[in-house]
């Protein structure tokens, strides 16, 4: 079932065997997470060649992939299925059928078989037909969609790694909100860092403070066994009867059981109500509900008061406390502001973008930034190797040595060169390494290491830049060129000394492309009025009030750390676009300290239409709070039709595409059922370049 | 208890990173109906006729060439015995494919496949796929399971259905490649229909999700 699988009642034996078997089941997760990185970075390569992303523009008459001129052609016949651009015949791929999309939506296809993303993403949830308002907590309690393809392996392989001290269950229980240190189900398991992989920890990670031991286990009945895990003793019975009310009955006794018994864990308790309740659920499948108590919400109801009566008769979810909101209020950011910073950055980037396939391959570009240095014609390369000692968590840069490069002092012929390295996004000063000088050369030698310190899975995360430096012992130093290697598409296997040739400086934010800002996870359902869940009680909604579309937010992965210490303290907000205001804006409560915050917070619009669902579109961004100045932003994602269009209106902002655009019409297509997605976060919130 | 786990599984199956796809897929099904065979048939082509009960889950992992893809299977195998139960169910979310096994000489095998049905109903994500497999049909004169009656239970669960045999070696590969061709099937639907058409969202759901009917009425 749940995480909270109990192996208690094995043998030491049978724990070891299993162990083993989960390690084996560790060692292809991992591989296979390198194998899935690597693939979605040719994605990210291949879209940023395609420059043109946006809604159509039929006026351009461009194709959208290769930029060619279309001619007079019919943009119907014209325009790819996918992503809704026109797209000359060149930039297609035709399926069987003669059907064709364009290469970009083409290899996104292949993405999402090739990465299995074509199951782990589509679960819509299968048990719709059910009571709307059961479904709700039901699904509320869904947080295991954190990583979907987690294994319980992985749980329990990290249970075993912890390698807690038995006999603190009972503090345990008194403090169920530290769930992390569920103690471990195999005492005897040794070093509890040694086995710990990469992506373990970036689950770790995303763990902190605040889930049990993480999800696992089967399917979506499992949100409810952690939810009554989890808040034991907090729970409270949903009003949907006895059924529930069963569920919360087992638990004192087992827990006075799991205290008597030396090594029984909290887990132990829990997992043995839970055999029980599996047995139930293989006979005749109970249905169960819990109050979820550690989810919040905030709902600004568009609708008249009566109405928000109702709505709150349909559930026991807690509700939106109003302070919630206006606590954040006051750090209200301005977001056009930021868009047109982002605008003036993306300039920069994809004027970079153009080119960027071809500054690798050409020995020549101009670094010309106004002022600081001088203009430079890059050449040249740099020749290095990387390993990653995994027991002292260390990076190992080995410069080799520079190859032709381009005199710092024109004048004089000469150059005193040396290397300097960041991990972007981190350029403070923290995260710089440097190499000596070497003198009067322009093919230095170096043989040096540089090191940094950092977790795997963080460091995947990362872009190693090597940038070289013309030392001026008077003057300034100047720029010799550049290059960037994104490290989650390193084979770090291979110790092969790789030689990469330099380019010239961009944008500041170009260095880092493709533009990574990590993910949020997102689940959606519309409810369309009749469907509502007070109507499935027997009282009637009202009619033609229509329908309420609940947007969970559930986590974040992967954001880029706006604070010193590697961390954000992040939140959500969300606007219902056309309406950019205080009505449409929600916000969730700030996950502090961690890039993979878990915010399990809905957002609820009332009075929605079916058929707005073609002209709205939600519009979510990622802050770091910041109380003293303007918060940070680290990323959105606008979801809707991505037409351009609404209500008759050419618009900037219906611009989603590919995963946005693919959850927005799951949701559409199935009412009623949470539709989840996995969206990459834009790096701007400025329109998708046409 | 067994203690095969560690010998009897090679190490090279992690390090091969040469395959287009990567499907998980599970053996469930009553204790001793032979999935652990089925799959040592299927993965390493060898067969011991002693009864070995597997501990909680194992799992063992087979490259094939299939449809013009190289597709990675990794196949766990689960205990049948219901004290590993909380252990095996927390596999079936995330599995892509079931093979549901059980005993053609074994008739209470085969009455627990309604449940063990509902299990999968109760725990895997959708887009699981699933194989009704009545495995030890060398054994033709203890057979109590008549073929007739599995292939029914199977349309009835809206499973495809194969008799096979792990000993003998009968429809072992073939189960395996059907399930893999399934899944490839359902692969290719769910993207077309993930898929926006221009003039709107029209596709609506799939019948085939729904491939296995709602709720049975036999059984128990």
């Amino acid at each position: 079932m749940s995480e909270a699988v109990d192996l208690s009642f094995l043998s030491d034996v049978e724990k070891d065997l299993i162990l083993q078997v989960l390690q084996r089941d560790e060692e292809l997760r991992k591989a296979e997470e390198r194998r899935i990185r690597r693939l979605k970075n040719e994605l990210l390569e291949i879209r940023r060649k395609g420059a043109k992303r946006s809604s159509q523009r039929y006026s351009e008459r461009t194709c959208a992939r290769c930029q060619q001129s279309l001619g007079r052609i019919s943009p119907k016949a014209n325009t790819c299925r996918g992503c809704n651009h026109l797209v000359c015949r060149d930039c297609r791929s035709y399926g069987p059928n003669s059907s064709w999309r364009c290469k970009v939506c083409t290899k996104e296809a292949e993405l999402k078989k090739t990465t299995g993303d074509w199951f782990y993403d589509q679960r819509i949830n299968r048990f719709a037909n059910r009571l709307g308002s059961d479904m709700v907590r039901l699904s509320l309690r869904h947080r295991s969609a954190a990583s979907k393809r987690e294994t319980v392996g992985q749980t329990l392989l990290q249970k075993a790694q912890l390698g807690d001290p038995k006999g603190s269950s009972a503090a345990r229980q008194k403090s169920p909100q530290e769930p992390r240190k569920v103690p471990s189900l195999f005492p005897d398991a040794s070093d509890p860092q040694e086995g710990k992989s990469d992506t373990e920890s970036m689950e770790n990670m995303s763990l902190d403070g605040y889930r049990p031991a993480p999800a696992a286990g089967g399917g979506r009945r499992n949100s409810l066994d952690k939810a009554t895990t989890i808040k034991e003793g907090k729970q409270v019975a949903a009003p949907s009867g006895p059924v529930a009310a069963s569920l919360t009955l087992p638990l004192p006794s087992r827990n006075v059981l799991s205290a008597t018994n030396g090594r029984e864990t909290l887990t132990g308790s829990r997992s043995s109500t839970l055999v029980n309740e599996h047995e139930a659920i293989f006979k005749k499948n109970p249905r169960r509900v819990v109050r979820p108590t550690d989810y919040t919400k905030s709902v600004i109801d568009l609708r008249p008061e009566d109405f928000v009566g109702e709505s709150s008769s349909m559930g026991d979810r807690s509700k939106s406390v109003p302070g919630l909101t206006t606590e954040l209020d006051e750090e209200e950011e301005d977001i056009d502001n930021l868009v047109e910073i982002h605008r003036q950055r993306v300039a920069r980037g994809s004027m970079r973008s153009g080119t960027s396939s071809s500054t690798l391959g050409s020995m020549v570009s101009i670094y010309s930034e106004a002022g600081d240095f001088g203009n430079i014609v890059v050449t040249g390369g740099i020749s290095f190797s990387l390993s990653y000692e995994q027991k002292t968590q260390t990076l190992f840069i080995h410069v080799k040595e520079c190859r032709q490069l381009a005199y710092g002092d024109e004048a004089k012929k000469r150059s005193n060169p040396y290397v300097k390295t960041y991990l972007l996004p981190d350029k403070s000063r923290q995260g710089k390494r440097k190499t000596t000088i070497k003198r009067n050369t322009v093919n230095p030698l170096y043989n040096e290491l540089l090191k940094y310190e950092i977790n795997k899975s963080l460091l995947l995360a990362r872009t190693l830049q090597f940038s070289v430096w013309h030392h001026d012992r008077f003057g300034r130093n100047t720029f010799l060129g550049e290059a960037e290697i994104p490290m989650d598409s390193w084979n770090f296997d291979s110790q092969l000394e790789e030689f990469l040739l330099l380019h010239g400086k961009t944008g500041v934010d170009a260095a880092g492309l493709p533009q990574y800002k990590g993910e949020l996870v997102v689940s959606m359902k519309y409810i369309p009025s009749s469907k509502h869940p007070g109507a499935g009680n027997g009282r009637k909604g009202k009619a033609g009030e229509g329908g309420e579309l609940q947007v969970w937010i559930k986590e974040a992965k992967n954001l880029t750390a706006a604070k010193s210490g590697g961390t954000s303290d992040s939140f959500v907000k969300g606007y219902l676009l056309p309406h950019k205001n205080k009505a449409s804006k929600r916000k969730t409560p700030v996950v502090k300290k961690t890039l993979n915050p878990h915010y399990n917070h809905t957002f609820v619009y009332n009075g929605i239409n079916p058929e707005d669902l073609q002209h709205i579109c939600l519009e979510l961004t990622v802050w770091d709070r910041e109380p003293l100045s303007s918060n940070d932003f680290l990323g959105g994602v606008r979801l809707g039709v991505g037409n351009g269009m609404s209500n008759g209106q050419a618009v900037d902002w219906m611009d989603s595409m590919g995963e946005e655009l693919n959850l927005w019409q799951k949701m559409r297509q199935y009412p009623g059922s949470w539709a989840e997605g996995t969206l990459q976060l834009r790096s701007t919130m400025a329109k998708l370049r046409p | 208890m067994a203690s095969a786990t560690d010998s009897r599984y090679g190490q090279k199956e992690s390090s091969d990173q040469n395959f287009d796809y990567m499907f998980k897929i599970l053996i469930i099904g009553n204790s001793s109906v032979g999935k652990t065979s089925f799959l040592f048939r299927y993965a390493d082509d060898s067969f011991t006729p002693a009864f070995v009960s597997t501990v909680g889950i194992d799992f063992k992992v087979k490259t094939i060439y299939r449809n013009d893809k190289r597709i990675k299977l990794q196949i766990w195998d689960t205990a049948g015995q219901e004290r590993y139960r909380t252990i095996t169910t927390a596999y079936y979310r995330g599995a892509m494919g079931f093979i549901l096994m059980y005993d053609i000489t074994n008739e209470e095998s085969f009455n627990a496949v309604q449940d063990w049905s509902t299990q999968i109903k109760t725990y895997s994500w959708d887009n699981a796929q699933v194989l009704l497999v009545g495995n030890k049909c060398d054994m033709e004169d203890e057979r109590v399971v008549s073929a007739e009656k599995g292939r029914q239970l199977a349309e009835h669960l809206g499973f495809e259905f194969f008799e096979a045999s792990a000993k003998d070696n009968i429809n072992v590969k073939q189960t395996f490649e059907r399930l893999v061709d399934i899944i490839c099937e359902k692969m290719s639907e769910s993207l077309d229909a993930a898929d926006p058409a221009v003039t709107g969202a029209k596709q609506g759901p799939q019948l085939s999700d729904q491939q296995a009917p709602p709720h049975q009425d036999c059984a128990c």
